[in-house]
This record gives C-alpha cells, sequence and structure tokens, in this order.
C-alpha cells in the first residue's frame, strides 16, 4: 500500500513535469510570437513582398518587435501586408517611418524592416499604415549581376584580342614588346642621345668660359642670388 | 478413373479459403476493428478502473522514461554532431540550433520515442497479456465476475495513449540538452542563445501536429499489444510470437501513420 502510494507520487511529479514543460514550451513560443503580449497593428501597401510570409518576424533597429499577421493581394499591383507590433515599441516607431522587406541573412527568412522615422513626428497609432520602400529583389540582383558579367565577358575578349595582336607584334606597344630589332634602335638611340647630353655639356660649360658669354652668365647668377636672398628675408618676416 | 477427380469436396474442403494468407490478413483486419470498437465502448461506460490505469501509467510512462531520457540525450547529441560538417561548409553554423530543434521536436523525437515505446512497452504488453490467456487467468476475471477487457485492455492502452506524449517532451526536451552539450563541444554558445534560437525556430505548425499524432502512437502501441497478447493461441509459443508481432505490427503502423500526419500537416499548414 506504501508502495503503490509512493508510485501515485511519483507518476504525479512525472506527469506535472511533463505537462508543465509542455506549457512552458507553448508559452515561450507564442510569447515570441507576440501571442501573449498587448500588440497594435501597422499595415503597409506593397508592390512585391518578396516571399515575406504570415509569422515572419518585424524587426526594428535589429530587434524582433512583432510578427507579420496576415497578406492580401488588395489588386494586380498591391499586397496588403498586416503587422502584429508589440505595444511597448509605439512610441519609438515615428509616422515618417518607412517599410521595407529584407532578409535574415544570406539564407534566411524574409523579415519585415521598419525602417525608423525622424524625430518630431508624431508617433504611430493602431493600424496606422506606413510607406514603404521596394525591396531589392534576388532577381534584380542577379540581373545587375549578369549584366555585369556580360561586361567582364566583353572586357576580357578585348583584352584577350589586343594581347594577341601585341605578341604578334602589332601596332606601337606591339613593337615595343616584341620587336626585337626595334628595342635594338631604342637601345642604340638611347646611348646616343646620353652621349649627345655628354657632349652639350661639356659646350655649356666652354661657353660659361668664354669672354664674350661670361657676362651673360655672371648676370644671370647675380639675378638668382638676388632670388633666394628674397625668398629667405619673406621667411624671417614671417 | 476418374470418378476420384470428379468426387464433390467434403463440407470441410468447401470451407478452406482460396488464398489463406489474404483471409488471414482481412480476418485480422476486421477482428482489430472490432476490438477498436470494443474499446471505445468500454473506455466510456463504468465502471472506470482508475487504480489499474494508475499503476499502468506508473509502469509505461514513469518505468521507460531512464530508457527514453538516455535515447533522446543520445539523440540529439549525435545529430548535432553529425549535421555540424555539412552546415559548416556553407559557413551556417549558427543554424543548427535551429535545424536540430525542428528536426527533434517536428519529426525524430516523436518516432523514436514511440519505436522504443513499441519496443519495451508493446513487447511486454503482448507478453503479458498472451501469458494470462495461456494460462487461463483471463477466462478466470471472466468466471469471477471482472471485465478482463476493461480491466486489462482498456486501462492498458490508455496508459499507453496518455503517457506517450509526455514521454515525448521529456524526450525533445533533453535532446535539446544533448545537442546543446554537442554545439558547446566545439563551440561556446550560451545556454541563454542557445534556447533562444530553439524558440525562434519553433511555431505552432512545429509543435502541435507532432504532440498531437503522439496520442496516436501511443494509442496504436497500446492497440496492437493488447489485441495480440489477448487473442493469442499455441500455448506458450503464441506468448514469444504475440510479443514479437506486437513490437512488428505497432512499429509499422507507427510509421504508416507518420507518413499520414505528414501528409495532412502538409496540407494544414
Amino acid at each position: 500500500m506504501k508502495q503503490n502510494n509512493r508510485n501515485k507520487i511519483r507518476l504525479g511529479v512525472f506527469v506535472t513535469l511533463g505537462v508543465g514543460l509542455f506549457i512552458l514550451g507553448i508559452y515561450l513560443i507564442g510569447d515570441r510570437q507576440k501571442m501573449f503580449s498587448k500588440t497594435f497593428t501597422l499595415s503597409g501597401i506593397f508592390k512585391d513582398v518578396s516571399g515575406l510570409q504570415v509569422g515572419n518576424n518585424v524587426r526594428f533597429s535589429g530587434i524582433t518587435v512583432g510578427v507579420v499577421e496576415n497578406i492580401e493581394i488588395v489588386s494586380d499591383t498591391a499586397v496588403r501586408v498586416d503587422f502584429s507590433i508589440d505595444e511597448h515599441t509605439k512610441k519609438f516607431i515615428k509616422k515618417n517611418a518607412k517599410l521595407t522587406i529584407g532578409s535574415d541573412g544570406l539564407m534566411g527568412n524574409k523579415v519585415a524592416i521598419i525602417i525608423p522615422g525622424t524625430i518630431g513626428h508624431r508617433e504611430v497609432q493602431d493600424k496606422d499604415f506606413l510607406v514603404t520602400t521596394v525591396p531589392v529583389s534576388m532577381d534584380e540582383i542577379l540581373a545587375n549581376l549578369k549584366t555585369t558579367s556580360t561586361n567582364a565577358a566583353t572586357i576580357t575578349d578585348d583584352l584577350a584580342a589586343m594581347l594577341h595582336s601585341m605578341r604578334s607584334g602589332k601596332g606601337a606597344v606591339g613593337k615595343l614588346f616584341m620587336d626585337t630589332v626595334f628595342a635594338d634602335n631604342l637601345d642604340k638611340t638611347l646611348v646616343n642621345i646620353k652621349q649627345g647630353a655628354g657632349g652639350f655639356k661639356k659646350n655649356m660649360d666652354a661657353a660659361s668660359n668664354n669672354v664674350l658669354l661670361r657676362g651673360f652668365f655672371k648676370k644671370k647668377k647675380k639675378d638668382k642670388d638676388k632670388e633666394k636672398e628674397k625668398e629667405s628675408e619673406k621667411k624671417t618676416s614671417k | 478413373m476418374d470418378l476420384a477427380k470428379n468426387k464433390r469436396p467434403s463440407p470441410q474442403e468447401e470451407s478452406e479459403p482460396l488464398f489463406p494468407s489474404l483471409y488471414n490478413f482481412f480476418s485480422a483486419i476486421t477482428a482489430l476493428t472490432l476490438f477498436t470498437g470494443r474499446y471505445f465502448k468500454s473506455v466510456l461506460l463504468p465502471p472506470f478502473e482508475f487504480n489499474e490505469l494508475v499503476r499502468q501509467s506508473f509502469l509505461i510512462g514513469y518505468k521507460s522514461f531512464p530508457l527514453v531520457g538516455i535515447t533522446g540525450f543520445i539523440m540529439g547529441l549525435v545529430l548535432t554532431i553529425q549535421s555540424r560538417p555539412t552546415l559548416a561548409e556553407f559557413g551556417a553554423e549558427s543554424w543548427l540550433p535551429a535545424m536540430v530543434a525542428v528536426s527533434i521536436i517536428r519529426e525524430i523525437g516523436p518516432v523514436i520515442t514511440a519505436l522504443i515505446c513499441a519496443g519495451k512497452v508493446g513487447s511486454g504488453i503482448g507478453a503479458e497479456l498472451a501469458s494470462m490467456r495461456v494460462t487461463e487467468q483471463i477466462d478466470a476475471m471472466e468466471v469471477s465476475g471482472i471485465n478482463p477487457f476493461k480491466y486489462i485492455v482498456v486501462t492498458r492502452i490508455l496508459a499507453c495513449t496518455l503517457m506517450l506524449p509526455i514521454l515525448v517532451v521529456f524526450s525533445d526536451v533533453i535532446a535539446l540538452l544533448g545537442s546543446f552539450l554537442a554545439v558547446n563541444i566545439n563551440g561556446d554558445v550560451t545556454f541563454t542563445l542557445y534556447f533562444s534560437q530553439v524558440i525562434d525556430s519553433l511555431a505552432f505548425s512545429d509543435v502541435f501536429p507532432a504532440f498531437v499524432k503522439t496520442f496516436f502512437f501511443g494509442f496504436a502501441i497500446g492497440l496492437i499489444g493488447c489485441f495480440k497478447g489477448y487473442y493469442t493461441d499455441k500455448g506458450t509459443e503464441g506468448v514469444g510470437l504475440a510479443a514479437n508481432s506486437a513490437v512488428v505490427l505497432s512499429s509499422l503502423l507507427i510509421f504508416i501513420m507518420d507518413m499520414i500526419a505528414v501528409q495532412i500537416t502538409d496540407l494544414l499548414y
């Protein structure tokens, strides 16, 4: 009899714990979905909801503040989305806040995002409509990516053709890189220029010591010195 | 010479079914249907064997907890360790709690727990009832004025139906704890963050269908165990056969019911 009673108590604890855990789980899931907290409704009209579903989260400044409550097609170009938002966040959402649709990571669920409004505007009220912005869809990104890749393909084709003609020695750059005679000539030209420059320096030195031209060079030197003095005076006055 | 061929069959030969296995299959289905109907009729009508129900609940639920708990823990641990490399290839390790939670709550938890109970409880019920039948204890009950169906069958089926969902809840929670441990073998995730991610990833559409189907799993285990044990024959050999066929048939039924439940859930959500 005593054992029987003990078993009954054990069973009671076991069942209570099991049921308690289940209720706790349900409460936590419901609480996340704002089922047990006071909420208000906001709505927005979108052209394209990009796969947003009922139950998806609503984020405000990166914090989950509500869930998507209802999605309804109202015309061929408009989809109405109702959001259930936590009452506590009402004071932070201004009338000029905007709604958009984003994604929770690269592979994550869609989320509705409330872009905060500016200070000075009044806070939203229950059943208000917010302005929506068109989300950048994956299709658009892919379309842009396609254009970019087409351009890249054209560029690489042109580059390949250019390199091909360069390797075959066509054009000025091709000749520069591939024509060995041209390179030889260029080398010789550079040597000649170097020699010419050396000879010219010697001539100029001889000319500065010449009786006829000495006065000209002295005058030029004096002018240079004067300019230097003026510059140093300016620096000291400053 | 041809007389033997043209001889009319005896009445005994006439009653022989054309396809014995098919005949046996359909007659078993009929018997099971009648047995189920009798259960539903008996469960609603007094007298109620409450004390026996509590005793059976203790034996089926409480006594199965250690086995279910250990299995659940290993299930969560292994699932997490096995899933990590695949998710890591995509750089999606942070999705591990969500993935494991949905897998466990939706499918693995209920099915594995039900299969374990089919093995432990189903075979036990089958063998117990079969031995009672073989040793004529059931007949003795009838003679002494006790309704054996109410006392033996109804209490066991009801206890299975009520205890399996509770065992599944425990199994799910313990599996998630095992998963939390596995996540922390290679990483560093706090308890709060882990369970926050788990709760975030779950919706009512994950929890309720999974919970509801556990009642059906429990009912199937109890029903098949009792049916096989209650109608056993072939003496002591029948005890083993009843236990064996109870496990096989209830496991098969669990999978079939799970398939149907998944289809219904898919249609509804």
